[in-house]
């Protein structure tokens, strides 16, 4: 049996990811992402959630050349709309059964 | 091998300078960014835009480039480098990871696919496994209970040359109470790292399982809570029914009250899903269904019915 995660300390994810814990500060301080527990740096987790989002924010901040603030934005709308898109789905789903 | 022709991919003539090749990256790569262009075939654009980037932004991979354009050849084979051809190593860091590079970026440039050249390491002898994801579809009662599923997947294999795909498979328990949309990681079941210290399993990457609930025939979810829909027949709505209903739990009673209206919502407490830190309920949903009219004694019941009631459902249509 494989064993499963379901959170990553920071120096865990820095490893994993091949990023920084200067880039992961930012990502925290932009609001992007919250650890789960963690009063210090050091002790910082996120759940996998968070550890994707933070991945994805540094790849789109490197891949489109955009700062934090904007990085922040473009994440907030991916969320919202991954959020309603998935809204919609289920709405659909319950409209099929009502008519 | 093919040839790519990175100037022609970015759309900046061969004598563009930074600016020019900025300038277009960055106009390419938000046109066709995966996260921003849902069509079929933006994301492989992207990856050729931001490889040609890799390249024309760099100096010396431009040069590199420049000289292996200028002197290789093109036959129905491929694109064949000059003879005696080597990389400088100039361009050895790329900032992404070569994963997302062609075999023709990583046979000119060095790297291998699946894999990303660890960062900040003094001897980048070494290249961290690449992360996969994969979705795995399972059922809402599965959810509740928790399931031990066999996966199989495609793993990316450098062999020094080229990249193999090797199928694995693994036995993973899905915890009780796991969620749509969830993410699962399997540390180090990634693409294996390879080079000096490939035997630390640190190296690999990782295998992120990304949960998907398929839809059940009887129950949607919406956060905790389940919600069943509840089909009565007008009469049934009108004067209250006792009915056994389904719960992921078994069968249980449940009353409707009289004078239900269509769209009402009664509340099953604790029938609903569960998570870390609450218990989600049942909401049963009320819908009214038309018989169709078989004989012409129901048809009279209804002629009867619709002298005595005097009920207009779109009163508010006459203000």
């Amino acid at each position: 049996m494989t064993n499963i995660t379901l959170y990553m300390p920071l120096e865990e994810l820095c490893l994993s990811a091949d990023i920084s814990q200067e880039a992961i500060i930012e990502v925290v301080e932009y609001g992007i992402v919250t650890p789960v527990e963690g009063e210090t740096l050091s002790e910082w987790v996120f759940d996998l959630e968070s550890a994707h989002w933070i991945k994805k924010a540094i790849k789109l901040s490197q891949q489109l050349q955009i700062d934090w603030v904007a990085t922040a934005m473009v994440i907030e709308l991916l969320k919202s709309k991954q959020q309603l898109e998935k809204e919609n789905s289920q709405l659909k789903a319950r409209l099929s059964r009502l008519l | 091998m093919e040839f790519k022709d990175y100037y022609k991919i970015l759309d900046v003539k061969e004598d563009a300078d930074l600016k020019e090749i900025k300038k277009s990256y960055r106009k390419l790569a938000l046109k066709f960014h995966p996260d921003m262009n849902p069509d079929e075939g933006a994301e492989e654009k992207f990856k050729q835009v931001a490889e040609a980037y890799e390249v024309l932004k760099d100096d010396d991979k431009r040069a590199e480039y420049d000289e292996m354009k200028r002197y290789g050849s093109s036959s129905e084979q491929g694109f064949k480098a000059p003879p005696g051809w080597q990389s400088s190593g100039g361009g050895a860091n790329h900032s992404g990871s070569s994963a997302d590079f062609s075999d023709f970026f990583n046979s000119v440039f060095g790297g291998g696919r699946g894999q990303s050249r660890h960062a900040g390491q003094q001897h980048a002898d070494f290249y961290k496994g690449q992360d996969l994801e994969m979705e795995v579809p399972i059922f809402l009662e599965e959810s509740v209970s928790g399931i031990t599923k066999n996966i199989e997947f495609m793993v990316p294999v450098f062999d020094g040359r080229q990249t193999q795909q090797t199928k694995k498979s693994l036995k993973v328990k899905i915890p009780a109470g796991v969620a749509d949309g969830e993410r699962i990681r399997l540390k180090g079941q990634g693409a294996p790292g390879q080079g000096a210290a490939s035997s630390d399993k640190k190296l690999n990457g990782d295998l992120f399982l990304h949960v998907r609930l398929v839809p059940h025939p009887l129950f949607d979810v919406q956060g905790i809570n389940l919600l069943l829909t509840v089909t009565l027949t007008p009469w049934e709505a009108a004067l209250g029914i006792k009915l056994e209903v389904p719960t992921l739990h078994g069968k249980i009673n449940l009353n409707i009250p009289p004078e239900s209206r269509s769209g009402k919502k009664l509340r099953i407490k604790g029938k609903g899903l569960k998570n870390k830190t609450a218990q989600g309920d049942l909401l049963a949903i009320i819908k009214i269904d038309i018989p169709p009219v078989t004989s012409d004694e129901a048809k009279k019941l209804w002629e009867q019915l619709a002298e005595v009631e005097k009920y207009n459902p779109r009163d508010d249509w006459s203000n």
